[in-house]
């Protein structure tokens, strides 16, 4: 059973219907690609024909084609690879003067795949190629401006009930099947738009039959997307709790970005009391997400998208009017402005961690507030001092757990003696080295490093004791830490015991 | 549409059975793994036949082994779909010299694969779900060269150090043919003359190719193999070498590079 929409596809541009004014400019494009030699970007609904005008435009001019589209993995490696090595050679069979036309379909899609890197190099790709390329996309504006500014652009328009009646009625013509015309009509009006959904539904309504009659045109209507700004308006305006749950099913959204986007926009229309209801009901939801992440038991989402829907609608008070601007979850760009602070914040839990024997999380969470509060604004200088020698932190990690500015000269200088008390101790950790370096001297070593070991594991079951229990444990291990490869412990065990 | 009828027409393999030395083998499995991971196999009474098309379309290759370079070969003809890199794997597990069973599983469409007591069942591809095999372009090239295999692989080493491209041309007065490559900042160039090569028919050809797709098909090529390479003015090089004691040939084509401006 062939697939209609294959088997009736054009092959030629003038076959492809409803999209005259497209369609004639993609004909100018092909034709005078030789003297402008820019890539184009064919945009539109689904189902409309962008792909079947390029694919017969390829046919017309008799250029081979290479096709790169969702299902094949688009990372940067594959398009540099397959669609740049496409777009700067001649063929195999005309050679330099051979022309081939690279196909990107959905070209609005590609970071949605593993590699972001993807929609970058075909951006440097357009702007490379000596072929003629067509980029295929539903949402001209989701691709980046700099590759959108380095094409032409052909814009796409749904098909017309009345363009899509004819189509129909050839597509049955040379089935031999007979029908009403109210059929074809209906089929039409169900698919507004998208001639591939109407050959689709005549399809699956027809095969078989030898008469298609009006009574026969059963099909529901096709699912479709709900943009979420329209949906945002629907919940926070208007609609009840059940109408707010079931349009939300029609939303392209993950409840983990739902939840984000109704949280924000939310007070731009809630106040007083039913803020504080529907917060709570935000707060439900938050916590089923939570035990979805943590149980990975994905049926707990319905329980968050009742709540943050359904609640949330059930704790407006009446209905509001007007318009609202609506805007993107902030929680994405916070994460974004922050993730230098945070980067920080993590080396310096590695710093600890490493130094301490601890996991990353305990050092986080367990050690970072103490130092904080010991050394907050330097004001224990020596202490400060010390810790900046023991972890080994430049002035941004001084400045993020003081709190004090990062080019201050307090802090500046706390850096500066920090370094210097680490030379002093690996100084002293050398002469140790060098002073035992007579033979035998690797067993002393080899013990140091076991009781070190041992320390680590007791800290990670302590908790938070490892503040209490490192130093002693480090400072046994000073004393016979005059071995030559602890010249790098040196340092940790006077930063230390400072500390103490 | 020529080479879909085509393929069409040629009924799945249902009978297969040969011995073949690893060597035989992996050489065979490496002249096409170079351009793509899965490709048809063409079974008949003289041998065995693959061609295939890299997903760029920019380089290709037309392989044939006769069955006088198998230890045994037996077929009804037909054809066979093959996960190359897996089979290559396979084939990798065999010393030099050691001898591999090839049997093909009518039922299962699975292949026996015996290695000295190792089996290993390959699950084929459906060569429906393979990409379309090529046509065999017709080109009239005017420059053939006969090289020794270890001079394309000092010519494409030392382009690989300055360029991700690389010209090949023959100089039709001076009858030399040359190698260039231009990087940012330095460049590569090398001439062999009558003297150096094996074999020259003279003609104005200069092209520019990806040296990716050329190092790739170096690899395959024999250090002491013969590569007849035939040249033309912006067009696709083709080489053409022997492997298994001349029972096997490989002629590999690629498109060249368009020269921008």
């Amino acid at each position: 059973m062939a697939d209609w929409t294959e088997r009736y596809r054009p092959t030629t541009l003038a076959e492809v219907r409803g999209n005259d004014k497209a369609r004639d400019a993609l004909r100018e494009w092909a034709d005078t690609w030789e003297d402008h030699r820019e890539a184009v970007i064919l945009h539109g609904a689904p189902g409309i024909g962008k792909t079947s005008a390029a694919h017969a435009l390829a046919n017309d001019m008799e250029w081979p084609t290479i096709e790169l589209n969702a299902s094949d993995t688009r990372t940067k490696d594959v398009i540099e690879k397959v669609a740049g090595e496409a777009a700067k050679s001649g063929t195999l069979t005309a050679g330099g003067a051979g022309r081939r036309l690279v196909i990107m379909d959905e070209a609005d899609n590609i970071h949605g795949n593993a590699d972001r890197g993807g929609a970058r190099a075909i951006t440097s790709l357009v702007k490379e190629a000596n072929q003629p390329m067509i980029l295929i996309a539903n949402e001209f504006y989701e691709m980046s401006n700099g590759l959108r500014s380095a094409c032409e652009d052909i814009e796409f328009r749904d098909v017309g009930k009345r363009s899509i009646v004819p189509v129909l009625r050839d597509v049955l013509r040379q089935e031999e099947i007979a029908f009403d015309d109210d059929a074809l009509t209906e089929i039409a009006e169900m698919n507004d738009g998208d001639l591939r959904g109407a050959i689709k539904d005549l399809q699956a309504l027809a095969e078989g039959r030898d008469h298609l009659a009006a009574d026969d045109v059963v099909t529901g209507e096709r699912d479709t997307t709900e943009g979420i700004f329209d949906y945002l308006d629907l919940l926070l305006k208007e609609a009840g709790p059940q109408e707010a749950l079931e349009a939300s099913y029609d939303v392209d959204e993950t409840p983990d970005d739902l939840i984000n986007w109704i949280e924000d926009n939310m007070p731009k229309e809630y106040a007083g009391s039913e803020l504080t209801t529907a917060y709570e009901f935000l707060a439900n939801a938050d916590r089923w997400l939570g035990r979805v992440r943590a149980k990975q038991n994905y049926s707990f989402w319905r329980y968050a998208g009742d709540n943050m829907t359904a609640g949330v609608a059930a704790a407006r008070e009446g209905t509001k009017g007007g318009w609202t601007r609506y805007g993107p979850p902030s929680y994405w760009s916070k994460l974004g402005r922050s993730k230098g602070t945070r980067n920080t914040r993590d080396h310096i839990a590695q710093q600890i961690a490493a130094v301490n024997g601890v996991s990353m999380r305990t050092a986080r969470r367990e050690i970072m507030p103490f130092l904080a509060t010991m050394t907050h604004h330097c004001k224990n200088r020596e202490l400060t001092v010390a810790m900046a020698a023991q972890y080994e932190m430049d002035a941004s990690h001084v400045a993020f757990v003081t709190g004090s500015g990062k080019d201050t000269n307090k802090v500046q200088s706390i850096v500066e003696d920090a370094e210097e008390l680490r030379e002093e101790a690996a100084v002293e950790g050398s002469d140790g080295a060098f002073e035992g370096a007579s033979a035998g001297e690797a067993t002393p070593d080899a013990d140091a490093a076991d009781d070190t070991e041992d320390d680590g594991d007791d800290t990670d079951d302590g908790g938070q004791a490892t503040l209490g229990g490192e130093p002693a444990g480090d400072d046994g291990e000073a004393d016979d830490g005059d071995g030559s490869q602890a010249s790098d412990d040196g340092d940790q065990q006077s930063g230390l015991s400072d500390f103490m | 549409m020529a080479s879909f009828l085509m393929d069409g027409g040629v009924a799945v393999a249902k009978m297969f059975n040969a011995i073949v030395s690893a060597d035989t083998l992996q050489a065979t499995l490496d002249s096409v793994s170079v351009l793509v991971d899965e490709c048809k196999i063409h079974l008949n009474d003289e041998g065995l036949e693959i061609r295939a098309v890299d997903p760029a379309n920019v380089g290709m290759v037309d392989l044939t082994l006769e069955a006088a370079a198998f230890e045994s070969y037996e077929t009804d003809g037909g054809l066979i779909g093959v996960n190359l890199s897996r089979l290559e794997d396979i084939a990798g597990m065999a010393d030099a010299g050691q001898l591999v069973h090839l049997e093909l599983d009518e039922e299962t469409r699975k292949l026996h694969i015996a290695i000295d007591g190792l089996e290993y069942t390959l699950a084929l591809i459906d060569p429906d779900s393979i990409r379309q095999e090529p046509d065999l372009p017709d080109l009239d090239l005017a420059a053939h060269v006969v090289i020794e295999g270890k001079d394309i692989d000092r010519s494409v080493t030392a382009a690989d150090m300055v360029s991700d491209h690389i010209a090949l041309g023959v100089d039709a007065t001076d009858e030399l043919f040359y190698v260039d490559a231009e990087g940012d900042t330095d460049d590569v160039h090398l001439e062999l003359d009558r003297e150096d090569l094996i074999d020259l028919t003279p003609g104005d050809a200069h092209s520019l190719f990806s040296l990716d797709y050329l190092q790739n098909m170096n690899k395959a090529i024999p250090k002491d193999a013969e590569v007849r390479m035939e040249l033309g003015d912006e067009f696709p090089v083709k080489m053409h070498f022997d492997f298994a004691e001349g029972q096997g040939s490989v002629t590999y084509m690629l498109a060249p590079r368009i020269q921008s401006e």
